[in-house]
């Protein structure tokens, strides 16, 4: 609301500068040539006193300058009667004047304003977002943690499995990137693990699928031609060469096959929409509770990549509650714990966090090498205590 | 002196100190220009040895060798063909193998360049223009690689 | 909020704009007093909302707001503030921001401190101001907008390029901006001249503030500029002769050209249609600078900010600007009364041989500097045109005009007196010769040039001497008349003498930077030594420390000299994290107005690194003199005359019966 206010107030000032003058019964009265002439007179008398002009010369530059002098007295005694009629200016040339700035300026400026701008936004400063969203302190504790973590041992996997999502929403394209290769180069490759690092590649690109990210996907879809996020971003950059069609026929294939609960149905009828294809009329609302695949999957990232920040927050929070909601039914997936800790940690939510850790440590308390390995998870992120 | 002989002076002056300029540029243009090259006109052009030239490109992967007393040898490539450097000194902060480079020098015989500058980018998204030309001459260059502005999502007239 | 205020602040800039840019130049035209005060109202407003879209970038990036695109592209939460600050015209979007903010300061300053103008010229300068301030508004909305939004911020912006983030870089772009964007008042002068089709001394008069304070601003610019290129770039260099200094010195070549020609115009009343040429010209390369760097059209180890699709939107602007002026140069200026002729052998003369000499050298630049663009347009070829070139060209031209400085401010007005001027000149030459001598005899002969560089340039120094003792009549009258002939000459003489020395100063810095210096480039272990010109470095090793937002890694010297200690010197290497990117910090130790330069290269697996050294005689004379011009501009200006105060009261009224 105080934006709008703002902005009004800056046009009433606007449209001020244009009317005052105006509406001002006096004319300025500006300077004239004579004063500098008068100078110029004083001037060479300096100069023949210091000798740098002749006698004769100084004389005549004198007569020289008297005579434009009295040129310009003549010019300017002509000039003001002759401007006199119109020093009384005829009012419809200050109407029209006036229409100017009182309509054509701000319908202008706002038609202009509306093209470019997005008053939609708020700004964001970053303290007032670290105030508002504690969480960002925190990723940059748990970042910082980890990536001290790693200094130590480089060559834990895990630790780089848990750091790239993180940088990936940070912003930090390349080390999520760094961390993507390195998480290959330890573990292995497979599917998941290819077209994460493609979606770390193309974040990096601003947004383009480079031909390292391509390479990613088409490794991870040979990997597992079903992999969701690999044919979707494969699709991207079809639409991004400009083959539509093909970009088209990946969308449509997705959406044939797609469960119909999976979440990412909607982005991807959207893309489908956007490169010029009809959804097929089938496909399951976007509503539809998903028992499925609860955890936030690939797509579903790649989903929420596409959405406004609210969307995506209010997404991933229903994905995470899902996921709480499975595991307390069925505790004994260490996958499924890990994924929840990690979500909350990048949620900022630090207390659920904890809780959730006890809760996993209680629910797996039954299997030793599980017990271990969610222990070592939550050590790595400080959780414990 | 007449208005008309001092009008001419002042012609007279400024033709002779245009014409000494105009003989100095010439001169100057004759002798101490430099062409740029990719690998690839190095190696079909026959450029004949002794010449200075400048050689723009990416640095080959693994070609980077350094030797005794700052000397460095590397290869610059458009993946088409490639030219052999050799320097000695100090390069850039941002040369690197991969990346964009040019190099100036005289061309020994054997097609090995005596590289006396070597310049680097600036800034990870800055490359030399020609050495963006000679990559998309040889068809390396990716279009949209380099848009910076792909994410923005204001609007955009 | 504060982004999307900024964003309508500056389409309001732009409506008001262009109400300016017409209203007054009808007004004028039917000489409507109301009309005509528009002028001076909009432009006002429209720097306020222009400093006010500043304010609001410059506040986006000191909350680190990366909501706006430019801010996250540019900016990093851990960088330093002043960088902060900065950064805000580090980068294309508001280097062009600050542009159009330095357009409209001139422009207000006109509005509000021209109350000494006829009221339609006043009118018809502010409307052409507003021209060029549209375009530039259009240019900027359209094409390089600061304050496009990012939906989904991310947490960490992408940091400023890490060769920007440096002292250096936070005052030479506004500098050099207040000097280009100076000239727009010359140039809207000119135009504004042209429409009336009335030109006489006074415009001169009135032009010669702003001109003097462009150029000053421009001078000090530049400087900075080489500065900032000579311990930032790691090579020790001062001036490469590359496309965006040469964009840069091209106005400043054209600029002084046109500050003597206009007293040429001022006080003779002559060389009136070539003062207008000048000043159309030295703004239009103003322009073709900003286009140069702006377009990347060159290479250029300059070119951080390039984009060819932006290059075109600027060279309409340029066609536009520069080809309207020159049409409308063409079709008016034989329209002119063409002004008075004069002797070859005078004050006049003198300084039409300065703005031959300046005009030629700027053209022999401008052959360099676009000859390589034109020849990839014509056949294809790539060529580089580099230092030789320019040395070749433009020293040769530069000399006669420095030998000549003297001659020309001490000969009369009107007739000359070349033999007495010569005569009164005797002590400058035999201290320039002395000069010489000495040199030679203590640098031995080989630099034969070096030795007459220093000879010139003492002459030239020694001659402004003369010229201010001659105007107090020092020695030839009562030493008590020439103190209160001190005291009373005028201030721009005093200026005039010390910026012709500040040329001097500046000779002597690259004659002994150039010829004298010393370097060595080796790779240094641990404890090992080495000399130059009589010092001894010794290394001593290497540390890490962390910066606010880079790591820095510095080798540790000391310097000694004749076996005491004279320093530690700690060049080092700065990994900024977020562009993974490295710059060099150069060490400097200055020894008088020389230095001592060292920059650290590859650090080896061995322990040892790689080292450039140089020592660098009178080095920073090269600055020193360019502050020691701006400073000689600085007191011109200072100088009452120049204001030419507003008309007496009493003036006016003994005029009014004439009525």
């Amino acid at each position: 609301m105080s934006l709008w206010l703002a902005f009004a107030l800056m046009t009433a000032a606007a449209i001020f500068a244009v009317l005052w003058p105006l509406g001002r019964r006096k004319a300025a009265t500006g300077g004239s040539d004579l004063a500098v002439y008068r100078d110029q007179l004083d001037e060479i008398g300096r100069d023949r006193a210091e000798g740098r002009i002749g006698e004769a010369e100084a004389e005549a530059a004198k007569i020289e300058v008297s005579r434009r002098l009295i040129a310009a007295a003549d010019a300017a005694e002509a000039g003001q009667a002759s401007a006199a009629p119109s020093i009384a200016p005829s009012p419809w040339r200050r109407r029209i004047a006036a229409m100017v700035g009182l309509i054509l300026l701000p319908v202008g400026a706002s038609a202009l304003y509306m093209a470019l701008g997005s008053p939609q936004l708020p700004g964001q400063p970053l303290a007032e977002r670290m105030a508002s969203v504690r969480q960002d302190r925190s990723i940059q504790n748990l970042v910082a943690q980890v990536e001290a973590h790693l200094e130590r041992n480089p060559n834990d996997a895990r630790g780089y499995e848990v750091i790239a999502p993180v940088y990936l929403r940070m912003g930090r394209f390349a080390d999520a990137v760094n961390a993507r290769r390195k998480l290959i180069a330890l573990s292995g490759e497979n599917s998941e693990r290819q077209s994460d690092l493609g979606e770390a590649l193309a974040a990096q690109g601003n947004g383009v699928i480079t031909v390292d990210a391509k390479a990613a996907f088409e490794r991870a879809l040979e990997l597992d031609p079903k992999n969701t996020k690999a044919l979707f971003f494969i699709g991207i950059a079809a639409e991004q060469d400009g083959d539509r069609h093909k970009a088209a026929a990946i969308f449509t294939a997705m959406l044939k096959d797609a469960p119909a609960d999976a979440p990412w149905v909607p982005v991807v009828r959207e893309a489908l929409t956007r490169v010029g294809g009809t959804p097929p009329a089938t496909a399951a609302a976007p509503s539809a509770p998903a028992t499925e695949q609860p955890g936030p999957n690939a797509a579903d990232v790649a989903a929420a990549g596409q959405m406004s920040e609210k969307d995506r927050g209010d997404m991933i929070r229903g994905m995470v509650a899902r996921l709480a909601e499975r595991l307390k039914e069925n505790g004994d997936d260490v996958a499924g714990w890990q994924r929840l800790l990690r979500a909350y940690m990048v949620l900022g939510e630090r207390d659920k966090a904890k809780s959730a850790a006890g809760d996993a440590r209680k629910a797996l308390a039954s299997d030793p090498d599980k017990l271990r390995q969610i222990d070592d998870m939550i050590k790595s992120m400080g959780l414990e205590g | 002196m007449t208005r008309k002989q001092r009008r001419l002076t002042l012609i007279g002056g400024s033709l002779a100190v245009l014409g000494i300029a105009a003989a100095l540029v010439l001169f100057a243009l004759k002798d101490s220009i430099v062409f740029f090259n990719s690998p690839s006109d190095v190696v079909q052009k026959q450029i004949a040895p002794g010449t200075r030239i400048r050689v723009g490109g990416l640095v080959e992967p693994g070609s980077l060798k350094k030797g005794e007393n700052l000397q460095i040898s590397f290869k610059v490539t458009d993946g088409a063909h490639e030219v052999s450097v050799r320097y000695q000194g100090i390069v850039p902060d941002l040369f690197r193998e991969g990346q964009g480079v040019v190099a100036e020098g005289r061309l020994e015989p054997g097609g090995l360049l005596a590289a006396d500058t070597v310049l680097a980018k600036h800034d990870e998204r800055y490359m030399p223009r020609e050495v963006v030309d000679a990559l998309k001459k040889s068809g390396r260059w990716q279009e949209g690689e380099m848009n910076a502005d792909a994410h923005v999502v204001g609007k955009k007239p | 909020m504060i982004p999307e205020i900024g964003h309508y602040a500056l389409v309001l800039a732009l409506g008001l704009a262009l109400i300016q840019a017409t209203v007054p130049l009808y007004g004028a035209a039917r000489r409507d007093a109301a009309l005509m005060q528009l002028g001076t109202s909009t432009a006002v407003m429209q720097f306020v909302f222009v400093a006010g879209s500043f304010a609001a970038l410059t506040a986006c990036y000191v909350t680190s707001d990366f909501s706006v695109a430019n801010v996250f592209e540019n900016s990093h939460s851990m960088m330093p503030l002043v960088y902060k600050f900065t950064s805000v015209w580090g980068n294309h979007e508001g280097s062009m921001l600050l542009w159009v903010l330095i357009l409209a300061l001139f422009g207000a300053s006109v509005a509000l401190f021209g109350g000494n103008l006829p009221v339609t010229l006043k009118a018809n300068v502010l409307a052409v101001q507003a021209w060029i301030a549209c375009s530039f508004y259009f240019f900027i909305l359209l094409t390089s907008n600061p304050f496009l939004r990012l939906a989904q911020p991310p947490l960490e912006g992408r940091d400023l390029n890490p060769i920007l983030q440096d002292p250096g870089l936070a005052i030479h772009p506004p500098l050099l901006y207040l000097g280009y964007v100076g000239f727009s008042i010359a140039f809207s002068f000119a135009i504004a001249a042209l429409i009336e089709g009335r030109i006489d001394a006074a415009w001169a008069r009135w032009v010669r503030p702003w001109t003097l304070a462009a150029w000053m601003f421009l001078t000090v610019g530049i400087a900075m500029g080489s500065y900032w290129a000579y311990y930032e770039l790691g090579w020790g260099g001062f001036w490469f002769w590359d496309p965006v200094e040469n964009a840069s010195l091209m106005p400043w070549l054209a600029g002084t050209a046109l500050l003597h020609s206009a007293v040429v115009m001022e006080k003779r009343n002559a060389l009136k249609i070539w003062t207008i040429l000048l000043a159309i010209l030295a703004f239009s390369l103003s322009l073709i600078g900003t286009f140069l760097v702006r377009s990347g059209v060159l290479t250029s180890v300059h070119a951080f900010a390039e984009d060819p699709s932006r290059g075109i939107f600027i060279l309409c602007i340029l066609v536009l600007f520069i080809g309207g002026g020159l049409s409308l140069f063409a079709w008016r200026a034989p329209l002119l009364r063409q002004g008075g002729l004069f002797a070859p052998v005078s004050r006049e003369g003198a300084l039409v041989f300065n703005n031959l000499f300046l005009t030629t050298a700027c053209l022999t630049v401008f052959v360099g500097t676009l000859y390589p663009l034109a020849l990839e347009a014509f056949n294809g070829e790539k060529i580089s045109v580099g230092a030789p070139f320019f040395n070749l060209t433009f020293a040769p031209l530069f000399i006669p005009l420095m030998f000549a400085m003297p001659f020309g401010t001490l000969l009369a007005w009107k007739r000359g007196d070349l033999l007495g001027v010569a005569q009164r000149l005797m002590t400058a030459f035999a201290i320039g010769i002395a000069a010489i001598a000495i040199t030679f005899a203590a640098a031995g002969a080989e630099h034969v040039l070096a030795p007459f560089g220093i000879g010139l340039a003492a002459f030239v120094i020694i001659g402004a001497l003369v010229d201010l003792a001659e105007r107090i009549a020092l020695f030839r009258a009562p030493f008590a008349t020439s103190w209160s002939r001190a005291r009373g000459l005028q201030r721009s003489a005093w200026g005039t003498a010390i910026a012709h020395a500040g040329v001097a100063v500046t000779l002597i810095g690259i004659t002994g930077a150039a010829t004298w210096g010393t370097e060595r480039i080796v790779a240094m272990k641990e404890g090992q030594t080495i000399t130059l010109s009589g010092y001894a470095l010794t290394f001593d090793g290497m540390v890490q420390r962390a910066g606010p937002n880079f790591r820095v890694l510095a080798g540790k010297f000391t310097l000694r000299e004749g076996g005491g200690v004279v320093g530690v010197m700690e060049p080092s290497k700065r990994t900024f994290g977020a562009r993974g990117m490295t710059t060099t910090e150069a060490a400097l130790l200055s020894r008088g107005v020389s230095q001592l330069y060292l920059s650290l290269g590859d650090v080896n697996g061995d322990g040892s690194a790689a080292i450039r050294f140089y020592y660098k005689p009178l080095v920073l004379l090269i600055w020193l003199g360019a502050v020691v011009m701006a400073l000689g501009g600085a007191l011109s200006l200072s100088d009452r005359r120049l204001r030419v105060g507003a008309p007496k009261p009493a003036a006016k009224t003994a005029l009014q019966p004439a009525e």
